[in-house]
């Protein structure tokens, strides 16, 4: 028999008597994302431009009704590549977030399943890892790797892995000093079984508060690293390309660069605030006073 | 006195204090133009090697501490410089120069025609793969019948000679490191080989023993040697004085009133070339650069890269240059694009281009991302490597490429431009590693040819045959623009990137 520990909502009426009794920055975080979001996915086929036509005699453009928040140095529509690069930024960092979580998690936990001397082996590596500036080690990776998506989210990834080890890790040590564990381990279980059948389920919640908290971090790094002119092509319309671009004409055209930093803020931004309330509804142990959300207490769960 | 009194008084020993002050300051200006020295800030060019002859290109930076027999002057003439005068043998094998008297190198010794021997047998011998080394090739011998002359004897006639000869640099045999890699050139110029900070920064101090009477007016000249930051930006802030400037950087900076725009006399020409060593199927097809070709709109191209003052040719030589062909222009097939053709042409060869990657190199230009997106339109996908210059050059060095997007400088002689096309000269990856030796013979031969006219044709044959087989591609030309800032007097830009000559330049500079 297996305990899981998991929040409870509190009963509420009706939806608007629920949002109102919800912190004022999730609301407006969510507000915005939803939007956001939204449009990076779903809008930029509906605009009619490709974020690589080029109008060479209309190039520095202000917004305008054809070009709503303007053209670039090459002519190139702003507004489309904003959203392009949105949804380019978003596949990268969520592909990497998952990638870290899948390897960090995994490696974690079967290193400490297997025993203090793998473990210490195993960490003591993840030590020399993170060493290194991420973004360094992004940067390192990617040499080796190549240019891409597919070597920028695998270099993303690799170094954001060692952190969500130690989470877990951590994570692990709290729950494996539980009743439940060692109730399961006198049934009988294994050390896989105990930790994926009963462990692993206690852990989803602080892992998914910490992806939150990546999510945003890959997102920083990958527009770091496509500033730097690495990982994609030179049109690319990533943030990070579209910025590095822009620097070079604010005099001419300001908007250029202030559009895809605007847009960076706000969505990591968003994204943190998402985060932090997440951590606070999911995370058992960790409540605030005074927040309207009331963690869960744990329940028996059927094994 | 009464207290009003002595206010009055008080107030009257201000204003006429505050009167005077404004009065004088009006004419600090004036005294700070009057006065001499200064440190004139420059950010135009790199510097690639502390030895002078083993430039891989970057050439304007050291023509401040090193002086040559000969200098191109602003129009593209040849001028004597080191050499007072110059005199050339009927047959053009013998060039005899007689050198200025009382010629200081920075070491304090004097400049002999020993000197001039010793650095041209330098060149000739332990130079490889310079410039110079067609050139060098003909010189038979070079001797110092006395201290004032020099002689050099050709095998051949050799036409661009006394052009190239004005990279060919005076050093003392003395320079630390004479025998293997000079890491302190001992020059005759203007200015000192001071602290060099590669890729960062070079200061050049002023040499107080140099031949040019009353020169120079700079207490010393520093260079920022950066290749990433933006100048105008410091230029506008007077981080700098003179700074090279893009089209849009210049359209900003001429409201303003804060500095002049100039131009190098020479231009710098663009072009899209195809691996020519080892060329990988479909792009080792004429057709296929051929459609290629077409989908490159030439007029849009130069208007973005040099404004509406650019070009768009099909020649090394811009509109006016001597060597520059009216009908071969009119004649040219890629003058429009023409994307229906191009999509024929690639239907007679059997080219689906959706199923093929181009390899495609540049340097981090946005020149460069406007030929991929013409490139695109034809359908094929594109893998851009936008690399810095010493990337660049060791990627097209090797196979995995298809078609690159490069520009060239000014020049001192065309025949600098042509020799990148030959087997065995210096740089040929841009062009693609060209190996014919058809063309190599039509381009030694012009170099060879006395008479102008002669010449000029054999150049053009070289031209032509390269757009026959379809080597590369020439976009067009435009006028390298440079900014300087109003406090800079007597200085305009020269022909090349040279910034000292023997009827201008920095010497003559001042702040």
């Amino acid at each position: 028999m297996s305990v899981i520990h998991q929040p409870t909502v509190r009963p509420t009426g009706a939806a608007w008597r629920w949002l109102r009794e919800q912190p004022p920055s999730l609301l407006f975080a969510v507000a915005l994302l939803i939007p956001i979001l939204a449009a990076v996915l779903f809008a930029p086929p509906l605009i009619g431009y490709s974020p690589f036509d080029q109008d060479l005699l209309a190039r520095n453009q202000g917004p305008s009704a054809a070009h709503l928040l303007g053209t670039d140095h090459l002519g190139r529509d702003v507004f489309v590549r904003l959203l392009d690069g949105g949804r380019t930024t978003l596949l990268v960092s969520i592909s990497a977030t998952i990638f870290a979580f899948v390897l960090g998690v995994g490696v974690g936990l079967v290193a400490i399943t297997f025993g203090r001397i793998t473990e210490s082996v195993v960490f003591g590596f993840l030590d020399l890892v993170r060493a290194l500036p991420g973004t360094l080690m992004a940067l390192l990776l990617i040499v080796a790797l190549g240019s891409g998506l597919g070597p920028l989210i695998l270099a993303l990834g690799l170094s954001y892995s060692p952190h969500v080890a130690y989470i877990a890790r951590a994570a692990y040590q709290r729950e494996i000093s539980r009743d439940y564990v060692r109730a399961a381990r006198t049934f009988g279980g294994g050390p896989m079984h105990v930790l994926w059948r009963h462990i692993v389920p206690n852990l989803l919640g602080v892992l998914v508060t910490q992806a939150a908290i990546i999510l945003p971090r890959c997102i920083v790094t990958e527009s770091v690293l496509s500033f730097l002119g690495v990982g994609s092509s030179p049109d690319a319309p990533t943030w990070g390309r579209m910025i590095s671009d822009a620097s070079r004409t604010i005099q001419q055209a300001p908007y250029v660069l202030m559009m895809p930093l605007i847009a960076l803020v706000v969505l990591t931004t968003c994204i943190s605030i998402f985060g932090d309330h997440l951590r606070r509804w999911l995370d058992p142990v960790r409540e605030s006073a005074g927040d309207n959300i009331t963690p869960l207490p744990a329940r028996e769960v059927q094994p | 006195m009464t207290p009003s009194g002595v206010l009055a008084l008080r107030r009257r020993h201000f204003l006429l204090g505050t009167a005077g002050l404004a009065i004088s300051s009006a004419f600090l200006p004036l005294v700070a133009i009057a006065q001499e020295g200064g440190t004139l800030k420059i950010g135009m060019l790199g510097l690639d090697t502390s030895d002078p002859h083993r430039h891989t290109g970057s050439i304007g930076v050291q023509q401040v501490y090193v002086e040559a027999l000969t200098s191109i002057a602003r129009d593209g003439s040849v001028e004597p410089w080191l050499a007072e005068s110059i005199d050339v043998s009927d047959d053009g094998l013998n060039y005899t120069f007689k050198l200025r008297p009382n010629i200081s190198f920075h070491n304090g010794d004097t400049l002999t025609a020993s000197d001039v021997v010793a650095n041209v047998t330098r060149v000739k011998k332990e130079i490889s793969g310079g410039w110079l080394v067609s050139a060098m090739e003909y010189v038979d011998s070079v001797e110092a019948p006395d201290e004032a002359t020099v002689v050099i004897k050709m095998s051949e006639p050799y036409a661009p000679l006394l052009n190239l000869l004005s990279e060919l640099w005076i050093l003392s045999p003395k320079s630390e490191g004479w025998d293997a890699n000079i890491t302190m050139p001992i020059g005759t110029g203007p200015f000192t080989f001071g602290d060099w900070r590669p890729k960062d920064s070079f200061t050049a101090p002023a040499f107080d023993k140099y031949w040019m009477d009353g020169m120079p007016k700079l207490s010393s000249v520093w260079f920022d040697l950066r290749d990433t930051t933006d100048k105008s930006l410091a230029l506008q802030s007077g981080d700098l004085h003179i700074a090279t400037l893009s089209v849009e950087a210049a359209e900003t900076i001429k409201p303003m009133g804060i500095a002049r725009i100039g131009s190098l006399g020479d231009t710098n020409w663009y072009s899209v070339a195809f691996n020519n060593r080892s060329a990988r199927a479909p792009f080792d097809d004429v057709r296929v650069r051929q459609a290629i070709g077409y989908c490159l709109d030439k007029k849009a191209f130069m208007q973005f890269e040099g404004g509406p003052d650019a070009v768009a040719t099909c020649q090394m030589t811009a509109p006016g240059n001597f060597y520059f062909d009216q009908a071969m222009e009119d004649a040219d097939p890629f003058k429009a694009p023409d994307l229906d053709k191009a999509k024929a042409l690639l239907a007679e060869a059997g080219v689906n281009p959706g199923d093929h990657t181009i390899r495609f190199v540049s340097w981090q230009e946005d020149y460069a991302q406007v030929v991929v997106q013409m490139i695109r339109k034809l359908g094929f996908q594109i893998d851009h490597s936008a690399l810095d210059d010493v990337g660049a050059q060791q990627r097209l060095a090797g196979d995995d490429w298809d078609v690159n997007v490069m520009s060239s400088g000014p020049r001192a002689d065309l025949f600098l431009r042509y020799v990148r096309l030959m087997s065995d000269g210096p740089n040929p990856t841009l062009w693609g590693n060209i190996q014919d030796p058809d063309l190599d013979k039509l381009i030694s031969s012009a170099s060879r040819e006395p008479n102008d006219d002669k010449r000029r044709q054999l150049y053009l044959d070289a031209m032509q045959r390269v757009q026959d087989k379809m080597y590369f591609i020439v976009l067009g030309h435009a006028a390298r623009l440079v900014g300087i800032r109003n406090e800079v007097k007597d200085f305009e830009p020269g022909f090349t990137y040279s910034l000292n000559w023997a009827s201008g330049g920095i010497a003559g500079a001042s702040l």
